[in-house]
């Protein structure tokens, strides 16, 4: 395969940025290509350990229908890959907090993704990155058919529908979990609540635990309606119309909002004046 | 200088009618404004105070406030004079930037509404403008240019809110308030009366042409006296412009120079009002060309045509006019008329009348009871029976006693505009007014001059005082006009009428409707019909309902909205070939009235059917109109043309939605003496009936099955009363009242408009409803179950039908009982799934977090759908996000929803505890699902019981929008919403009766409404005030900039507009409303006019040249094809059986599966930031596609903007650019089996 490749002629593309260009068509017989920018995954601090700064190799411009197999398969040419990663844009996504399953997860979005293709050895990068600008790779071929259009539809129609008891298993599955969580947040809670109790002897254990366990949260509402319930009876406290000055502040005040309303009035005719919109026909 | 000369002369006279308290106008006092007392109070600035206790704090207001008073008298002078200086300076600048007439170009400067000193940048751009535009007409003020078009919140200083008022500020403002009900409605009217005044200039222009004409009259040449048929004097091109018929006429002629020539009518009265100036002209016949008998047989007439055609004669010689032409006055064909114009460009022109001398016959020979043509010289027969007296002919008196009165009128005018200064303003108000609802023109109209005379009546009646504006006067006159009914009494202007004046019952038994000029012999509105009369009542009656409405741009909708034929009246139809009417002419027996109007059949039988039609449709509509006929107008060297020429006659209807449809029109009891009379207007169609109650009484059974095809009752009624009682046959009658259903038409076989199809879905879905309260065994109850989906209020464009499906023609899946769609087999057919959302009841059992949540309703989904198969036995399907019930073969979708679930959305945790609460999109959205559009469904629903055709203008609105291919950007929920604005705020209409004309006046608000700077207030159930309105608008004005491009206002969100946030975009408004203004252009013609190609759904098929890509797809995987707006003939099968649907135990069939829509979505994903995607949901098999404008600029390579883009290296710097080639293929890889062909127009790229 590859002398073939070389005796082409072929050469690799690097563009400013680092970034070495392949071409992605989607089958022998189209007649254009996507054109995948590859390059070796390096971030300054990499938390996630499925991503390994040496073995990861970084995509731009993932077509919408290479899935993660189909990458997995097509790369597969550099060196045995482990993994593939797709998401919308570059960067580490959030990890989910609780395990859900595929069901109730979010659809996303269909369009170009970005990918981390993980391989086995730090070499099959150097492969990938020289590998020559005109040789395409294809996403389907006779052996690795890719549906689109319709078929996928039908597909994904099929796959959509589930039987009950299986959704019965998975909402069951979560609830638990969910119940345990909440159960062991609430022994937490009861422990943080006894731990600030007295003791006999009368001491209080003073603890560096953060604020966020406390009973019950405060909320910024609450905060609010109790600034609000303050100015509220302020309020009522002051007498209005009562002294002469108030009278006449508010006879002013009507005076102002009258002459602002024909200010307003004047600058709507002016407008309507120079959009010509008095020519009744 | 003379301009603000005027302005404070007018103000005077404004602050003089304050002081008089004759005004019948109540002083209106808005809420949150002062009353004139209030006022008062101010001006002497003291203290009302009765707190007893605080005597000795008044003691010390009182002093401070002497210590004020005084202050501010030091200071009255010099502040009156700096504000009276600041006004002149407004003034002048006005003056500058707004007295544009055109001539020349206009000055520029600073924007008068800011007081901020013109920067220089301004004024050097200002300067451009101006130098720019020097051979231009208008220039707008400079500054105007770009920001302007848009509201801004007004910003006034402090200093100038609150600096001390000067008396003359404050009688400003109080008239702006107490006499209209806001300041703006009256400074709209000041501005409308400076738009349609005639310039100085054009005013000079008039006088010296009409000095040049009259100087050639002058010098007509005499010519020898001949006799009247002998037309060998006329040497020239010049016709007669009269119809001889007969020809036979008795008298000699010969042409002289008129006795005199005078200005009368609107020009000299001060009324003539912009366009179609017409300046009148009275030529004076001398006495000794007329003899004393000529009143008789057309001799009159007939000697002022030929008078007519000598001047023509002489002026065409004269090289200072323009053009000639004849014409007659209101269609009445004895009185022609011949028009001038200095040059063809010319935008006015001179009527010439010619006239008899003042007095020369007595005007009681012109009695309504008296006969001036004798049958036996119009018929040529001797009469057969020479006993019996000769028929009167009002007609023909009215139009000869008419000629002698021309200058009385002008002096009468001329003394009561005298007495009254804004009289000249009030009419034209009035005018304009009768000009938007065309009834200003043509034969039997109710033209300017009626108007003057009824401010006439008004003033000489004192129902009007003299010092009245002309606002009041245009209120009163209206308020006037739809309170008296002039065709049961009328009124007469005449003090102390002569002797031989007939009397109000006299006229009133010639004609039809009756106002007597102060001569008392004429009868002004000889020529009109009571229909038009009604349609002034109506519409008068109209304009006062929403007056006050402060709900309602009253100004807009009063003075500025047309209300042409097509738009106002629910259905129309035209009589085609009038020549038929001279065989109803024989058939009603109206020879005697055919001889009045001196042959002109169709004047003579218009009232005949007119009364005809009024009495076979009854009740089923409000009012019965019809056009007036235009003037014609013909060469002077043409033969005047012939009766049966004119344009076909129109007629409009306006139903009364409640009984227009109804298929049965019940008669009197069999044995009642009205029977005969039923059976004689019905003919053969009236039958004897038995009904469920006992009574026998005659009927006519109409036919009609569907509401479509009742809906067109009224044609059936028409063509058969037309043809029994009139013979005109049903081929001369065009109808127009269905044009557009058609394109909503539901079904081949049957007339159906899918009304019958919504009926059964909403059954079906009560059905359900109901079962879903009544399921028991639920861990939570429900607490409410409601529709929303726009099938639910009757507005889904192709409601659903019930199916029953094909179980052969699928894939299934066995475990959840489910029929999939099958490789290779066309795509089946597309089933809706109608959308229920279920609120469950809130309890402490809910989770507090947004995914458990999510899981909850799901087991809530499970729970539901075994319950109701268990107990109804209904196929269902859960899934984690709904719940699919499979019904009478409609597929429900029904979802759970927990109330406090946004809430939970919006909320959550700081790092340190705190508990905020933030708005996010999807808490939005979840709203917008599960609270707002169920609640839309639900009002709207309400409107569909109102207004039957509510459903079907809105349907047809929809289809509009998805065949313009604008279904993306304008929303169903918003569509639904702009034709409910229709129906709350008809006016100045009524509400929409027939979806044709709904659908017409849909068109014209998304293509007239200022989106820009007014919100569309949609007032569901009427619970906004006028206060809510005002607020509305100024949070719109206050932040236009942030708000939605089409901004639509309800009670439930008055701030969000949230049917349409996110779309339209300007760009996309901009062409709906592009869109909108041509299919309205393409459409009206052809209701108005049977000539043109008859095919409206030219207005229907987008023209795609625009889209730089199209995607063609192929029909057999397009499941709506049957309902595009060209059908192909192919049918295709689709997997549906016939039969009855809804047997238990029915497999689950494909719902919601549509390739054509799962397409878009993948192309707007991936493609979405490079390409817009078009596409009709109802059957198109084209997406189109437009490159944004942006998208093949290069940009610098980032990693977050590379998406199917392809880089470009140029030395050390890379740049990106779309890859096209690899993009328009992709659009055939990702629609594998469903694209035919891409057809890429690079012909139009421009990169």
């Amino acid at each position: 395969m590859a002398p073939s490749e070389k005796s082409r002629g072929g050469e690799a593309v690097v563009i400013p940025g680092g970034f070495a260009v392949l071409s992605l068509q989607f089958s022998a017989d189209s007649g254009s290509q996507h054109k995948l920018y590859v390059k070796e995954h390096r971030v300054r601090v990499e938390t996630r350990t499925h991503r390994p700064l040496d073995r990861t190799l970084f995509l731009l411009n993932v077509p919408p229908y290479c899935s993660q197999s189909t990458l997995s398969h097509i790369f597969s040419r550099f060196g045995a890959v482990v993994s593939v990663e797709l998401s919308d844009r570059p960067g580490s996504a959030p990890a989910p907090e609780v395990k859900l399953s595929p069901l109730f997860k979010p659809a996303g979005k269909q369009g170009f993704k970005v990918g981390y293709v993980v391989f086995r050895r730090a070499k099959s990068i150097r492969l990938a990155k020289s590998h020559p600008h005109n040789v395409p790779l294809l996403v389907s071929t006779e052996q690795r058919l890719v549906t689109t259009g319709l078929q996928k539809w039908a597909q994904q129609y099929r796959q959509a529908i589930v039987s009950p008891e299986e959704l019965q298993q998975s909402v069951d599955a979560f609830m638990l979990q969910y119940d345990q969580r909440k159960e062991e947040q609430a022994k937490e809670q009861e422990k943080e609540a006894e731990e600030q109790k007295e003791d006999e002897e009368g001491w209080v254990k003073v603890t560096r635990a953060s604020k966020g366990t406390k009973a019950r949260p405060h909320s910024e509402a609450a905060n609010q309606k109790a600034i609000q319930k303050e100015t509220r009876k302020k309020k009522r406290k002051e007498l209005m119309n009562f002294y002469t000055w108030q009278h006449r502040n508010t006879q002013k005040e009507h005076i102002a909002d009258l002459r602002k309303k024909f200010e307003e009035d004047k600058q709507r005719i002016s407008l309507l004046r120079a959009q010509r919109k008095f020519r009744p026909y | 200088m003379s301009r603000s000369a005027s302005k404070s002369h007018a103000d005077k006279r404004a602050s003089v009618q304050v002081a008089s308290p004759s005004q019948d106008l109540p002083v209106e006092v808005v809420p949150g404004r002062l009353t004139q007392t209030q006022w008062e109070d101010m001006l002497r600035l003291e203290d009302t105070d009765d707190v007893v206790g605080e005597i000795m704090e008044e003691l010390v207001g009182n002093v401070m406030e002497r210590c004020l008073k005084t202050y501010i008298h030091k200071q009255l002078v010099a502040f009156s004079v700096s504000w009276a200086k600041g006004f002149l300076v407004q003034a002048l600048e006005l003056q500058f930037l707004y007295r544009d007439e055109g001539d020349g170009p206009a000055e520029a400067s600073s924007d008068t509404e800011d007081s901020e000193p013109m920067t220089p940048s301004d004024a050097s751009h200002a300067e451009e403008d101006g130098g720019v535009s020097a051979n231009g007409k208008r220039t707008k003020s400079s500054s105007n240019d770009d920001g302007d078009a848009v509201l801004r919140p007004v910003k006034l200083s402090r200093k100038d809110l609150y600096k001390p008022p000067t008396v003359e500020e404050l009688n400003q403002l109080k008239e702006a308030e107490s006499l209209f009900h806001c300041s703006l409605l009256k400074m709209q009217m000041e501005e409308l009366l400076k738009e349609v005044a005639l310039s100085g200039r054009r005013k000079q222009q008039i006088d010296s042409f009409v000095q040049t004409v009259t100087k050639a009259l002058q010098s007509v040449p005499s010519s020898p006296k001949v006799e009247l048929g002998d037309l060998s004097w006329l040497t020239g091109s010049a016709k007669v412009p009269f119809i001889l018929v007969p020809a036979e006429c008795a008298g000699k002629f010969h042409m002289a120079p008129p006795a005199s020539v005078d200005l009368v009518g609107s020009y000299p009265l001060g009324t003539c009002v912009k366009p179609r100036i017409t300046v009148d002209l009275a030529v004076t016949i001398p006495a000794e060309v007329l003899q004393v008998k000529d009143d008789m047989n057309q001799r009159y007439p007939r000697k002022r045509a030929l008078y007519l055609a000598g001047l023509a004669q002489h002026l065409s010689s004269s090289p200072e006019v323009g053009s000639m032409r004849y014409s007659c006055l209101h269609g009445n064909r004895l009185r022609p008329l011949l028009l001038l114009t200095p040059s063809e460009s010319s935008n006015f022109t001179l009527r010439l009348h010619a006239c008899l001398p003042p007095g020369y016959f007595k005007p009681s020979r012109f009695h309504p009871q008296r006969n001036n043509i004798r049958t036996k010289w119009y018929t040529g027969l001797e009469s057969s029976d020479p006993e019996s007296p000769e028929p009167p002919t009002p007609h023909y008196n009215s139009s000869v006693l008419g000629d002698m009165l021309p200058r009385a009128h002008l002096q009468f005018l001329s003394a009561v505009s005298s007495q009254c200064p804004a009289f000249a303003h009030g009419v034209a108000l009035i005018k304009v007014w009768l000009r938007q609802r065309e009834l200003d023109q043509g034969a039997g109209c109710f033209n300017g001059f009626l108007a003057s005379m009824t401010l006439a009546y008004l003033l000489s009646t004192h129902r009007v005082s003299n010092t009245m504006t002309a606002y009041q006067l245009l209120r009163n006159s209206l308020h006037f006009l739809a309170n008296t009914d002039l065709t049961e009494n009328g009124i007469t202007l005449a003090k102390n009428p002569d002797s031989t004046a007939p009397s109000l019952p006299d006229f009133q038994k010639a004609f039809q409707v009756v106002f007597v000029d102060p001569s008392g012999h004429l009868n002004m509105c000889a020529d009109m019909t009571a229909c038009t009369y009604k349609q002034v009542q109506h519409e008068a009656s109209l304009s006062m309902q929403f007056w006050d409405d402060a709900t309602v741009s009253g100004f807009h909708a009063l003075l500025m909205t047309p209300k042409p034929l097509a738009r106002t009246s629910d259905h129309i139809f035209q009589l085609l070939e009038l020549v038929k009417l001279q065989a109803s002419c024989k058939k009603l027996n109206l020879l005697s009235e055919l001889m009045d109007h001196s042959g002109n059949y169709v004047h003579t039988v218009l009232p005949y059917i007119l009364s005809l039609l009024q009495q076979g449709l009854g009740q089923r509509i409000h009012l019965l109109t019809h056009s007036l006929t235009p003037d014609p107008e013909w060469s002077v060297e043409a033969e005047p043309p012939k009766h049966k020429t004119q344009p076909p006659l129109s007629f409009g209807l306006i139903l009364r939605p409640e009984y227009a449809a109804s298929a049965l029109e019940r008669g009197p009891p069999a044995d009642s003496p009205k029977a005969a009379e039923f059976r004689q207007l019905w003919g053969p169609r009236s039958e004897l009936r038995r009904f469920q109650d006992g009574a026998i009484t005659e009927a006519v059974l109409w036919t009609g099955e569907t509401v479509c095809e009742k809906r067109m009752v009224p044609r059936q009624i028409i063509t058969h009363l037309l043809q029994l009682h009139a013979d005109i046959p049903e081929s001369c009658v065009r109808y127009v009242g269905a044009m557009m259903d058609d394109v909503i038409n539901v079904s081949h076989d049957v007339l159906s408009t899918g009304e019958e199809d919504s009926l059964k879905l909403v059954q079906s879905y009560d059905d359900l409803s109901r079962k879903l309260w009544r399921l028991e065994g639920l861990p939570l109850s429900i607490t409410s179950v409601q529709g929303a989906h726009p099938a639910l209020r009757y507005t889904q464009v192709f409601p659903p039908k019930p199916l029953m499906m094909d179980y052969s023609f699928f894939d299934k899946e066995k475990s959840s009982r489910s029929l999939l769609p099958k490789e290779g087999k066309p795509c089946p057919a597309y089933i809706t799934p109608v959308t229920v959302v279920c609120h469950m009841e809130g309890s402490g059992k809910w989770p507090h977090d947004r995914v458990a949540i999510r899981h909850i309703k799901a087991a809530f989904h499970i729970n539901l759908g075994e319950l109701l198969n268990k107990e109804h036995s209904y196929t269902c399907r859960p899934c984690p996000t709904h719940l699919d019930v499979w019904k009478d073969g409609f597929a429900f979708r029904i979802h759970v929803a927990y109330h406090r679930e946004p809430q939970v959305l919006r909320e959550s945790l700081t790092p340190d505890g705190l508990l905020v609460v933030r708005d996010n999109e999807a808490a939005q959205a979840l709203e917008v699902a599960t609270v707002h559009r169920p609640l839309l469904t639900s009002t709207l629903h309400g409107i569909q019981q109102q207004h039957p055709c509510f459903g079907a203008v809105c349907r047809l609105a929809k289809r509009w929008l998805g065949a313009q291919l604008l279904s993306d950007d304008i929303r169903e929920d918003a569509a639904d919403l702009l034709v409910a604005s229709l129906f709350l705020h008809p006016a100045p209409f009524t509400p929409p009766s027939s979806p044709q004309v709904g659908f017409l006046r849909f068109l014209r608000l998304l293509s007239s409404f200022d989106w820009r700077n007014n919100p569309l207030v949609v007032n569901l159930n009427n619970t906004l005030t006028g206060a809510d309105y005002t607020d509305t608008k100024n949070d719109f004005v206050a932040n236009r900039d942030s708000l939605p491009v089409m901004f639509i206002a309800t009670p439930s969100d008055k701030k969000l507009s949230l049917w349409t946030k996110h779309t339209p975009s300007i760009q996309m408004l901009q062409r709906a409303v592009m869109v909108a203004a041509e299919s309205l252009k393409v459409l009206e013609p052809q209701l108005k006019d049977g000539n043109q190609i008859q095919d409206v759904k030219v207005a229907m098929r987008p023209p795609l040249e625009a889209y730089d890509v199209l995607i063609h797809l192929m029909p057999k995987q397009v499941p709506l094809i049957h309902q595009a707006v060209d059908p192909l003939v192919v049918v295709f099968s689709r997997g549906v059986m016939a039969g009855k649907a809804g047997n238990p135990g029915e497999i689950m069939p494909v719902i919601d599966y549509n390739p054509v829509s799962l397409f878009l979505a993948e192309l707007r994903d991936s493609f979405g930031d490079l390409a817009l995607f078009f596409c009709d949901p109802y059957g198109g098999t084209v997406i189109a596609v437009l490159w944004k404008p942006k998208a093949f600029k290069p940009v610098p390579f980032k990693t977050s903007e590379i998406n199917a883009r392809r880089v470009e290296v140029s030395g050390e710097r890379a740049h990106t650019v779309p890859n096209v080639e690899a993009i328009v293929e992709d659009f055939r890889v990702m629609g594998k089996d469903l694209v035919k062909s891409v057809e890429a127009r690079t012909e139009r790229w421009s990169f």
